[in-house]
């Protein structure tokens, strides 16, 4: 036999080959499967027709995908789902950085763990909790309404969870509270991989702190910062790098604050699992699906022509 | 050792304010869980009076009796248990399992594998086909839908793979003339040098199965098998539809619904916050294989 050829390398590297096969076959019935059954948000779907009736229902085109966007309640979702999308991307991309900067800069390096320890233990908390945590603290009694009381001028507690205008803030607040620890590890890497001969060199210009973290750290990970950037951007209706949009949503939302928390992804959830309409749920989902995907592709793109790295 | 220099006005005014922040940032960040942690050491009847902020004031281990005497927390925190160490286990060895092989760059095959890797990572069907395989196989209300829908952590398989393929080939080879096959250089020499890597994957799908809830949440009826983080859920919900007051009024004892859920959560995270800050070292680590990779 060949030595060089296909089957007899595959031969050779059957045992190798088994355990990637076994992922292999994972994928197929866990995400290769799913995405077939994306047709049925094309047709007429019963769920009592089971798997087979995947095939047999009747064609309805895009008839449900119209459904959702003349239903009365579509602005109002796309309004949220991007809205805070973008607040995410505004607050909870920038802050990492400035905290890495921040901790990079800290002198005491017995205190510097400390805080970067400490800075990371909400990302490993879950939502549940946070969110029991934050209708504890932000109750019209909790912790933070007593500490504003304690300010000049302030009259009345603050109902941040249920009061539709704040809805945004908190969940945005929340995300930088359980994120920017964990990526700022990312940023102080890179950051520590700068050449000290840098900075003694622009001390010796005479360059002052401020000056060398804008002139020096900064430029220096601005790879490291593209590429969190396009991680971000590519689940930006998911939430950004945490993607905590359905988990904030689905366990901090309630009814008053529904018309500002409900997003598509809690939508989906409602009309797909609680009332049973399989093929309009799977239409909805598909469209944020696709999306994503374009989303994930243009800042690929983008990324790749500005700074060469990409995703893939 | 060199001699510091002087330090100059921006610099105190720098390190003033890096402090002051720094002191903030532990605040908000720390303060929330110690505030419920000594809430659950305090009478749950005079908490709902408010005014606690530094420590119990009617110190009590009520909440924590009532909790462990409770058949329905102790099933929930019971599973959760069950349902992380089997999660964890089958993850991580699944896990590794695939993104070993796949780190061969030679493996027959490798391009189209990743490709599918790829378009899964990137692409999903959305929540409904997915639900509809899991009812197909037989999942739906059974233990299995913790552990076997999630036995794969794609993310982790790329890493993974960046960090096999760091280890020397040599390593391997000499391993084969021993006559060593796949499986023995695999669990002899592999493994041993991945410690990392494994703890980094460990501790992530570990902590991944403590915090789930979605999948006791929409994929189980049955009460047996509900887990901690969905039976907070129920009690949080019914708390902030009774508010405070309504919930004490319907307790005997000085315990309210409050201040046993605040017990629940505090048996929640201390588990995480003993484990993390050992894993510390790993996971700095792993965390830049992945975000770093060419």
């Amino acid at each position: 036999m060949d030595k060089h050829g296909k089957l007899y390398q595959l031969k050779k590297q059957l045992p190798l080959q088994m355990f990637v096969w076994a992922g292999i076959a994972y994928l197929l019935i866990f995400h290769v499967i799913p995405m077939f059954g994306i047709i049925i948000g094309f047709k007429d779907y019963n769920i009592t027709s089971g798997i087979k009736g995947i095939f047999t229902s009747e064609w309805v085109g895009l008839k449900y995908f119209k459904e959702f966007i003349t239903d009365y309640k579509f602005p109002n979702l796309l309004r949220n789902t991007v809205g805070i999308s973008v607040l995410k991307l505004i607050f909870s991309f920038p802050v990492p950085i400035m905290f890495a900067v921040m901790l990079h800069e800290m002198r005491g390096k017995k205190f510097k763990r400390v805080v970067q320890t400490c800075s990371y233990l909400p990302h490993f908390i879950s939502w549940v909790i946070i969110a029991g945590l934050s209708f504890q603290m932000f109750s019209s009694t909790g912790v933070v309404n007593t500490a504003l009381g304690l300010l000049p001028g302030f009259k009345e507690p603050i109902r941040f969870l249920t009061q539709e205008n704040l809805y945004w803030g908190v969940a945005v607040f929340l995300d930088v509270w359980k994120e920017t620890g964990w990526w700022a590890i990312v940023f102080l890497a890179a950051i520590s991989g700068i050449g000290r001969d840098l900075y003694e060199a622009a001390e010796i210009d005479g360059a002052g702190r401020m000056q060398r973290i804008w002139n020096i750290t900064l430029p220096c990970i601005k790879g490291t910062i593209v590429i969190v950037l396009i991680m971000t951007m590519g689940n930006l209706f998911g939430g950004g790098l945490g993607g905590s949009n359905f988990e904030q949503s689905y366990l901090l939302g309630n009814d008053v604050n529904k018309s500002a928390s409900e997003i598509i992804q809690t939508y989906t959830f409602e009309v797909g699992l609680k009332n049973g309409r399989y093929s309009y749920a799977t239409a909805v989902g598909l469209i944020q699906s696709m999306v994503s995907l374009i989303l994930i592709f243009i800042s690929n793109f983008v990324s790749k022509k500005i700074s060469g790295a990409g995703l893939f | 050792m060199i001699k510091r220099k002087k330090r100059s006005r921006e610099d105190w005014i720098m390190d003033s304010v890096i402090f002051i922040l720094s002191i903030i940032v532990l605040l908000i960040t720390i303060y929330p869980f110690y505030y419920i942690f000594i809430l659950s050491f305090n009478e749950g009847l005079d908490a709902s009076r408010g005014g606690i902020y530094w420590w119990p004031r009617k110190f009590t281990l009520e909440n924590y009796q009532k909790f462990l005497n409770d058949a329905k927390w102790i099933r929930g925190f019971f599973m959760s248990l069950l349902r992380t160490v089997a999660g964890t286990l089958t993850g991580v060895l699944f896990t590794t399992l695939v993104s070993y092989g796949l780190s061969f760059r030679n493996l027959v095959g490798r391009k189209w594998y990743m490709v599918l890797v790829i378009v899964c990572m990137y692409f999903s069907g959305g929540i409904i086909p997915y639900y509809m395989v899991l009812k197909t196989l037989h999942l739906i209300d059974t233990f299995w839908v913790y552990i076997v829908p999630g036995a794969m952590n794609l993310f982790f398989v790329t890493v993974g793979m960046s960090f096999f393929d760091g280890i020397p080939p040599s390593l391997r080879e000499s391993a084969k003339i021993d006559g060593a096959g796949e499986l023995r250089i695999f669990s002899n020499i592999i493994l041993p040098i991945s410690k990392p890597f494994l703890a980094t994957l460990a501790l992530f799908v570990g902590v991944g199965h403590w915090n789930n809830w979605y999948d006791s949440a929409f994929f189980i009826r049955s009460k047996e098998l509900r887990t901690l983080s969905y039976l907070m859920i129920e009690v949080i919900n019914t708390n902030q539809e009774t508010g405070n007051k309504t919930a004490a009024a319907f307790q005997s004892a000085s315990t309210t619904s409050l201040s046993v859920q605040l017990t629940a959560m505090v048996i929640s995270v201390v588990p995480i916050m003993c484990v993390y800050p050992f894993l510390q070292k790993y996971f700095v680590g792993g965390m830049m294989i992945g975000a770093v990779k060419e």
